[in-house]
């Protein structure tokens, strides 16, 4: 398997997130762990993944949210208004997000995607890649063509 | 549960309740713009039929009166369905000084722009009948050819053809004669044979130096001519959704010989209705029927 070519080194876990990163691919992957994430959890890894970036270069970020059943607009809020344009700062460009196989998830993504958006405008993604693939495998041979 | 858990779900079921409330807003927010669009959608589609039904009426405004070959001929009957209401099949009809001049013409495209072409074409040929005494089909049609090519700049956009048939019967030699570019028509003679009508390949409008040829149609009392469009004949159905083709028009004629030309008319009419069966209909069809 492609997947087993590459090892990612867990280097945060906690009882909702796992944080996993690759140096030869600059990569790292956050994995919700459960179906939800408290706001307060959700800024602690996602903080820890900007202060990791101080010392380890990431170039792709993977936001795998299949476990998750509730989508928590304010932590969204956040993470789209302050914590993006923060690691955009650092370099990191380029976020890949997979989301469970489940249309209702699919559409409140999409609501508080509109909601922020309506709010804060498209600007605030300018310059910065979203791409929703469906599994780390695919990323992978993605990146592996190019 | 611990404090811990009891609380972890408390935030949880807050943040579905917020995740509900928002999604069901954002979808309401859709339905309605839905809703608004269909609205506007409808609306248009409303003006639309309104500018179709209008200038269906323009359209068949123009469509001669059958009983004009009566006064030549035992019986004659013709049916017009453009594939929208509006479309590029036409039938001419046109006395002139020594007799009668009569057309059935097939526009290229259908909808709007075969309803332009065909007016066009009957303005046309209204207006070169109504300037020269033409008694040679194959000359009008050159005639036509050429006005065509010209009006329509057709050396630079090939876009105004016409497919069709010109008849010009004599009544004072009593002798029918007739020019075709790819149209389409039978005689239906007394023993009962179906002869197909001698056709030139290039259509009308196509190429300026295009020469037609002008053929004598020998008549017996009895006798039938059918003309028809390729809506007729390339109308797909059938159970194998196929083309109705001109063997099944030559059948269809046989089996109802002893028909009278408004039944044959109703007769084919009901017989590609059927052949199309709940599929759209291929193309515009025309065809017309005249018993000597």
């Amino acid at each position: 398997m492609i997947q087993d070519e590459y090892e990612f080194k867990v280097v945060y876990k906690d009882k909702y997130t796992t944080l996993s990163y690759n140096e030869e691919l600059l990569m790292a992957i956050c994995t919700a762990d459960s179906e939800y994430i408290p706001i307060g959890e959700f800024k602690k890894v996602f903080l820890y993944v900007s202060e990791f970036a101080e010392s380890s270069k990431i170039r792709y970020f993977v936001f795998d949210k299949r476990n998750l059943r509730t989508f928590h607009q304010p932590s969204m809020e956040w993470y789209f208004t302050i914590w993006k344009p923060i690691l955009k700062e650092k370099g990191l460009v380029h976020h890949y997000k997979i989301l469970p196989d489940l249309l209702w998830f699919a559409k409140a993504v999409e609501a508080g995607k509109h909601e922020i958006f309506q709010k804060y405008g498209n600007d605030i993604i300018n310059g910065i890649n979203i791409t929703y693939i469906s599994s780390i495998k695919e990323l992978l041979e993605v990146l592996k063509k190019d | 549960m611990t404090m811990e858990d009891k609380s972890y779900f408390q935030e949880q079921l807050e943040a579905k309740n917020d995740m509900l409330a928002r999604t069901t807003d954002y979808m309401n927010q859709i339905e309605n713009l839905l809703t608004e669009k269909n609205l506007h959608l409808v609306d248009l589609q409303r003006g639309v039929s309104d500018s179709i039904n209008f200038a269906k009426l323009i359209q068949t405004s123009l469509l001669p009166d059958a009983n004009i070959l009566k006064v030549f001929f035992k019986d004659a009957a013709y049916k017009v369905v453009q594939k929208i209401g509006i479309g590029g099949d036409t039938i001419f009809i046109k006395n002139t000084n020594s007799g009668i001049i009569f057309c059935l013409l097939d526009a290229t495209g259908h909808g709007i722009p075969g309803a332009m072409l065909s007016i066009s074409g009957t303005l046309i040929l209204n207006d070169i009948i109504s300037s020269i005494e033409i008694d040679d089909p194959a000359v009008l049609l050159k005639f036509l050819n050429y006005r065509l090519h010209k009006t329509f700049r057709n050396d630079k956009n090939s876009i105004a053809h016409f497919e069709g048939i010109v008849f010009y019967y004599s009544s004072i030699n009593n002798k029918l004669s007739y020019s075709s570019a790819k149209g389409k028509g039978f005689l239906f003679n007394s023993t009962g044979d179906i002869i197909s009508l001698a056709s030139s390949k290039t259509s009308i409008g196509e190429n300026l130096n295009t020469n037609f040829d002008t053929f004598d149609v020998p008549f017996q009392k009895g006798e039938k001519l059918i003309l028809f469009s390729d809506g007729l004949i390339d109308q797909f159905g059938g159970e194998q959704d196929k083309k109705y083709t001109t063997f099944r028009l030559k059948k269809l004629l046989v089996n109802n010989s002893e028909k009278t030309v408004s039944e044959l008319i109703e007769i084919i009419y009901e017989e590609c209705f059927s052949w199309k069966g709940d599929g759209g209909q291929t193309d515009d069809l025309s065809f017309k029927i005249i018993e000597f």
